[in-house]
């Protein structure tokens, strides 16, 4: 069988779409944070697929770019979730609730 | 790529100005650093001054960096935009100080900065490329000011908020951009628009236009990605706030303009009908949920949403009227926004809650504070003779010139949807006007001492208030030059 561009397009769209269902359904800050890497990393999969099929390399740059966003945004989202977990003993999402209407 | 830094002369002058500021921590006392915010503020006002004396490099038109970079009318009125407002947000993260960690004020002043230069990024962005980095450099910046409270529960909450739907739309953004560079095979603005129109049909890159718009939909705080705003707005420091209220937004509105308007103008046509909903409903809501808020800073949340409604009228009239309009209201919605921070900032910061009732006796404690508030909700409820109401004129004024060029019933139901916003928002606006001048729960009428810088930066922002109200021209003509930087998109 020939693999195709449609092929890994399909994937990295499930798993962008496996990514999103883990933002909506789990529970814990860290698992919810985990599926949004993924949810990235699905972009990276469908750039570095376009740009092998499309003989250009714009795309594997932008995934550079993306690779390095992603590390700044993980170490300051860590610090964040740890500096919560100290103060609340907890990382779920149902102990958000200091603020309401 | 020598020629291409004389384009980002200013960026780096600002980033270096952050890196001062943080090294400045380093040899100055704990408790003299409030005033390293001033050496800030001087550095910024000598940039802002070259920038209109014509010798900025903001000044300097054309593109650089493979044309991913570009300095045109439409960036220098944003800069210029976004150096005013980091500005005068430093001027009320002095008076916050107190209110922040012990010594930790020099760290809060340059990450400020660092915000400031991502929006200046994102003012002069041609390319996907530096639009998703600029955009992310605001971000991840924000995510640190929203939580830089860390002994308060309410600070941290509201960062983790922030930062899981940050990082949520931005994933959507990038996967947007992914689905677009693959189907053109271009990341770049002026090159997209010229092969936009082949790919009109392509479903793929029809979503991946939707995905990007809604990572900026996030950032301007649109329905229906508007959820993080009230409980993001109540939790930040209150100059974080100001800043995210208005430079954030601005900076969305600044890379909406550009991916719709330069981008892909041949798309933005068709969707006038999906720009139309999304603007009426955005008001509504914002106005309607405003309604029973006591929270004051929540309050403001609410009607930061309202207001992305607004201008996102002159984004759906698809003129260059209604793109002028956007300019012109986001100049005014600085001062007043900025103006009711700034009172936030210094009557509520040594009560334990942010509720109106805070403001009680204010009229009698401050006679200037009062004055700026109530100004500054008159404007923001749009009467006149103040900024918000000429802004609420020029976009509506637009949106009907769209209406009678294409006929379109949307339109003119879009007309009264925004006028009955208007009408629901002047109910909770007077009651914060109620609170200040007729409330009886006056406790504390003890008069507030005021600061000199405190005392000047209120005066400039109900003399912004008043000049852009009154005399709109000079701001206008700026407006209507930035505006012609975009293709006039025709049927």
């Amino acid at each position: 069988m020939h693999i195709g561009i449609q092929h890994y397009l399909a994937v990295s769209m499930i798993l962008f779409c496996l990514g999103l269902l883990g933002v909506i359904m789990r529970r814990n800050l860290l698992v919810i944070y985990m599926s949004l890497e993924l949810m990235l990393n699905a972009a990276n999969l469908a750039l570095v697929a376009f740009s092998r099929f499309n003989n250009k390399l714009d795309g594997q740059v932008l995934v550079f770019f993306i690779i390095t966003v992603a590390a700044a945004e993980v170490a300051v989202g860590l610090a964040l979730i740890v500096a919560l977990y100290r103060k609340r003993q907890s990382a779920h999402v149902e102990d958000l609730t200091s603020m309401k209407l | 790529m020598n020629a291409s830094l004389n384009f980002i002369g200013l960026e780096i002058s600002v980033i270096g100005l952050g890196l001062v500021l943080m090294l400045a921590d380093f040899f100055v006392p704990a408790e003299r650093r409030r005033f390293i915010g001033y050496a800030g503020i001087a550095a910024l006002g000598v940039l802002l001054i070259m920038s209109f004396s014509g010798n900025g490099t903001c000044s300097n038109f054309g593109f650089g960096f493979n044309n991913a970079f570009v300095n045109d009318g439409l960036s220098l009125f944003f800069k210029r935009f976004f150096i005013v407002a980091a500005i005068l947000v430093l001027f009320i993260a002095a008076e916050f100080s107190d209110k922040l960690a012990a010594g930790s004020i020099a760290e809060y002043y340059s990450l400020i900065i660092f915000a400031l230069a991502g929006m200046l990024f994102a003012a002069s962005s041609n390319d996907f490329v530096m639009l998703f980095v600029a955009i992310e450099l605001i971000t991840v910046t924000f995510y640190v000011l929203v939580s830089f409270q860390r002994s308060k529960v309410a600070s941290l909450e509201a960062g983790v908020k922030y930062l899981i739907l940050g990082a949520l739309s931005s994933s959507f953004m990038v996967f947007g951009i992914a689905l677009i560079w693959g189907t053109t095979g271009t990341l770049n603005f002026t090159e997209l628009a010229a092969v936009a129109p082949q790919f009109e049909t392509s479903r793929i890159f029809l979503l991946g236009v939707l995905l990007v718009l809604v990572g900026l939909g996030f950032k301007i705080a649109a329905f229906p990605f508007q959820i993080w705003a009230p409980d993001v707005y109540q939790g930040a420091p209150t100059p974080t706030t100001a800043f995210l209220a208005i430079g954030s937004k601005a900076a969305g509105f600044v890379l909406l303009l550009r991916v719709l308007f330069t981008a892909v103008p041949s798309v933005t046509l068709h969707w006038e009908k999906l720009l139309i909903v999304i603007s009426a409903i955005t008001i509504l809501y914002g106005n309607l949920c405003a309604l029973p808020q006591r929270n004051l800073k929540r309050l403001f949340g609410y009607s930061s949403i309202s207001h992305a409604g607004y201008l996102l009228l002159g984004v759906a009239a698809l003129n260059a009227n209604g793109q002028a309009a956007i300019l012109y209201y986001l100049a005014g919605y600085l001062f007043t926004v900025l103006a009711g921070f700034l009172v936030i900032a210094l009557v509520l910061r040594h009560l334990e809650t942010d509720d109106v009732s805070g403001l009680a006796g204010l009229s009698q404690r401050s006679p200037l504070l009062a004055a700026t508030m109530t100004i500054s909700m008159v404007s923001l409820a749009g009467i006149p003779p103040l900024a918000g109401f000429f802004g609420k004129f020029l976009l509506l004024k637009s949106v009907i010139e769209a209406a009678q060029k294409s006929h379109h019933y949307g339109y003119i139901y879009l007309v009264f949807i925004a006028l009955a916003g208007v009408v629901i928002s002047l109910y909770y606006y007077f009651n914060v006007v109620r609170a200040i001048y007729w409330s009886k729960e006056a406790r504390d009428l003890s008069p507030i001492a005021l600061s000199a810088p405190a005392k000047l930066t209120a005066w400039v922002c109900i003399a912004g208030i008043f000049w852009l109200g009154l005399f709109p021209n000079t701001v206008l003509n700026l407006a209507n030059q930035a505006a012609t930087v975009f293709v006039a998109v025709t049927k």
